[in-house]
């Protein structure tokens, strides 16, 4: 398990994490969220032992990580980067060796992966030579190939075609199903919401929310009631309940109330009060968690 | 130490196949080649430029004059005295210059008419010519006056390092070759060196090596991939060197003494086994110290092109360490240049010259190197420090307070 306990990082004057913490299942997907700047990939860095946290600390599986542990997790920075002039077999194998693998299983390994990126006629080829989804794939192949305990990923669908996404999906399906814990970053809820089992969403280097999406959604403290078609006498019953509207959209009329609201009651409220064809409660997306989260929306 | 054999191997082979490398270890072998063969090939062009003389005088001066030069020039003719001189004279006779000689109360006067005045050996035919000049103003015999300017001079060395001056003079040479040498190498490595940490830190590379190697490790590789190219460079240089100085050693030891340009007979007569582990040991020194200050200072820039901004003030240290060098090898006892010798960054230039022109007391070259290595413990503490903060450092280059902040900082 991945344990991330109250870190804080400085940069001179600049607080890049303020007070981050959150923890990880063991062969879990994780999503940590936030805008431009919040500091995931501060974050993920610390985890990664690239910087030292000023306070706070990060275990995984209750120890604290080492040198020797680090070799054991997988790294896809956000801004990429490859040796242009070496050959991409090479530089797959190279990487694997940085993670403790011997040249003949890590060249083996490559030609797996190779295989499966769909990158063989490229394989002898630059890096510089490939398109940047391509050098992508190369990249993940890179940061994967020791299929280490720990895989974090800093925005692994940026810049990849939709094609090319749905390999990387796979991919990542691929090594959950083999234990692997995954931590990445995304501005894509969809792609999120398809693979995460639990998230992180933080703020000006603090954590504003943590926890599975049923956990966030339990925490949000409405639910939207959509009822329809809109009527003046379902508009006066959803005052008489304390219901606020949030608007009026296909003929629908659209209610917030209060999270913990009987809604067995309040549907009964509506039958009797005019002829519905529509009873919904909407359970609040990632994305609306999200905006809530960061304070861009209420 | 398996991660510091992985990038050292990895980032080593990875140098070796480079063009850059190949192209400079071919190059330098040719320059040194040149820079061997060339001297001698020339040197019968240099020396004997412009030696080619027509004696203008009356019989008898004439008769008296052109023995004495044709010891060291070549005279193509005499003509008498009246003869007009121009160009079209010095072209009938193949001539560069003419030598004209007139008696005169206090002896003789010479002027020389040359085609080319630059090349003009006026030295060698006023040493030529004095025994005439004494000749006519005191009026002695031939033989009083060559045995009157034949001082036996002769200088016997009390140096332990050297037992003629000949030997000293040649040590001189090849010491002022090996300081070139020696901060060629350094300078141009270390900068390779910087190069390559700038290069992995713009190509966004180096965060993905940091997230499973240390960053010191990696900045150590680097620097020791490096040396190890560099004497690799250097094993190749000098032996080529020492190969065609031993050959031209073979062809022509005498000739080597006698011709001044050639590196070649330096080489193969005065580079001892002393100067040699000198030369290695202030070479890897210099480049250790100078190559992780060039490394830890380029994992703070964002672009390649900042390089030669950042190299710029680093450079000074080194080109003030070659000066003083220089000096060195004239001045070896002057108080500055021995306690430079002491200093880091100065010292592996210095020290070297000092050894290499004079005998130092052990305790000074032992106190040089331990100092040496002091500081490269110290540069190399400074230099991670910047490394391992300064490689995930983007955006705007670093104000020298924020270096600051970055050496006091736990990471």
């Amino acid at each position: 398990m991945l344990s991330v306990e109250h870190i804080q990082k400085s940069f001179g004057s600049v607080r890049a994490l303020r007070d981050v913490s959150f923890s990880i299942g063991a062969g879990s997907v994780f999503g940590l969220l936030g805008p431009n700047g919040s500091g995931k990939t501060t974050t993920m860095r610390t985890i990664l032992n690239i910087l030292n946290p000023d306070a706070g600390h990060v275990t995984w599986n209750g120890k604290a990580i080492d040198r020797v542990m680090r070799r054991r997790f997988g790294y896809l920075p956000e801004e990429r980067g490859l040796y242009g002039k070496m050959a991409v077999r090479e530089q797959i194998i190279y990487f694997g060796r940085l993670h403790g693998l011997h040249e003949p299983e890590a060249a083996k390994r490559a030609d797996a992966w190779i295989e499966r990126l769909e990158i063989g006629t490229y394989a002898l080829r630059p890096a510089a030579e490939l398109s940047k989804g391509n050098q992508q794939k190369v990249q993940i192949a890179c940061a994967a190939l020791h299929e280490p305990e720990l895989l974090i990923l800093d925005e692994p669908f940026s810049g990849l075609d939709p094609v090319n996404a749905d390999i990387l999906l796979a991919v990542l399906l691929d090594l959950k199903a083999k234990g692997t814990t995954l931590v990445l970053s995304s501005h894509q809820m969809w792609q999120l919401e398809q693979l995460c089992t639990a998230y992180c969403i933080i703020n000006n280097g603090e954590t504003r929310a943590t926890g599975t999406l049923a956990e966030l959604r339990a925490a949000w403290p409405t639910r939207l009631v959509r009822v329809g078609p809109d009527s003046q006498a379902l508009r006066g019953a959803a005052a008489g309940l304390g219901a606020t509207i949030a608007g009026s959209e296909n003929g629908d009329l659209d209610l917030n109330v209060p999270a913990n609201s009987d809604f067995a009651a309040m549907l009964r409220t509506f039958v009797g009060a005019d002829s519905i064809v529509k009873f919904e409660v909407v359970e609040p997306s990632l994305h609306d968690i999200y905006l809530r989260a960061i304070g861009a929306a209420a | 130490m398996n991660d510091f054999i992985t990038v050292y191997s990895g980032d080593l082979m990875r140098r070796i196949k480079s063009r850059p490398f190949i192209i400079g270890l071919v190059l330098g072998t040719l320059a040194i080649v040149a820079l061997i063969k060339l001297p001698t090939m020339l040197a019968p062009t240099i020396v004997n430029q412009g030696t080619k003389i027509l004696i203008v005088a009356d019989a008898r001066i004439a008769a008296q004059a052109r023995p004495m030069l044709a010891k060291t020039l070549t005279v193509k003719g005499v003509v008498p005295a009246a003869t007009t001189i121009n160009r079209a004279l010095l072209k009938r006779f193949d001539a560069d210059s003419a030598v004209s000689i007139t008696e005169v109360k206090t002896g003789i006067r010479v002027t020389i008419f040359a085609k080319n005045p630059t090349s003009v050996p006026s030295g060698r035919v006023r040493t030529a010519l004095l025994p005439l000049q004494v000749q006519h103003s005191t009026h002695l015999t031939s033989a009083q006056i060559a045995a009157a300017l034949n001082a036996n001079v002769e200088v016997r060395s009390l140096s332990t390092k050297f037992h003629s001056v000949h030997q000293a003079e040649a040590a001189q040479g090849l010491a002022m070759t090996l300081v070139v040498l020696l901060y060629l190498l350094v300078m141009v490595n270390s900068q390779v060196v910087m190069s390559a940490v700038a290069e992995e830190k713009t190509s966004r590379i180096a965060e993905l090596l940091v997230a499973s190697v240390d960053p010191m490790v990696l900045l150590a590789a680097k620097v020791l991939v490096g040396a190890t190219l560099s004497v690799l460079q250097l094993v190749v240089w000098v032996g080529m060197g020492i190969a065609l100085g031993s050959g031209a050693g073979s062809a022509g030891a005498s000739s080597a003494a006698a011709n001044p340009f050639s590196l070649a007979g330096l080489l193969g007569n005065t580079l001892s086994p002393e100067v040699i582990a000198a030369f290695i040991v202030f070479f890897i020194l210099g480049f250790l110290q100078i190559s992780t200050v060039f490394a830890g200072v380029a994992s703070l820039i964002n672009r390649t092109e900042d390089l030669g901004s950042v190299s710029g003030p680093m450079i000074i240290p080194m080109l003030v360490g070659y000066f003083i060098g220089i000096l060195a090898i004239n001045a070896p006892s002057l108080p500055a240049v021995i306690v430079t010798s002491f200093v880091p960054l100065l010292s592996p230039f210095v020290m070297f010259a000092r050894m290499a022109v004079t005998q130092v007391p052990p305790w000074q070259i032992g106190t040089s190197i331990a100092l040496n290595v002091l500081a490269l413990w110290g540069i190399a503490w400074f230099a991670g420090k910047l490394s391992r903060v300064g490689m995930m450092l983007y955006g705007r280059p670093p104000k020298l307070g924020q270096v600051w902040e970055i050496l006091r900082s736990p990471s």
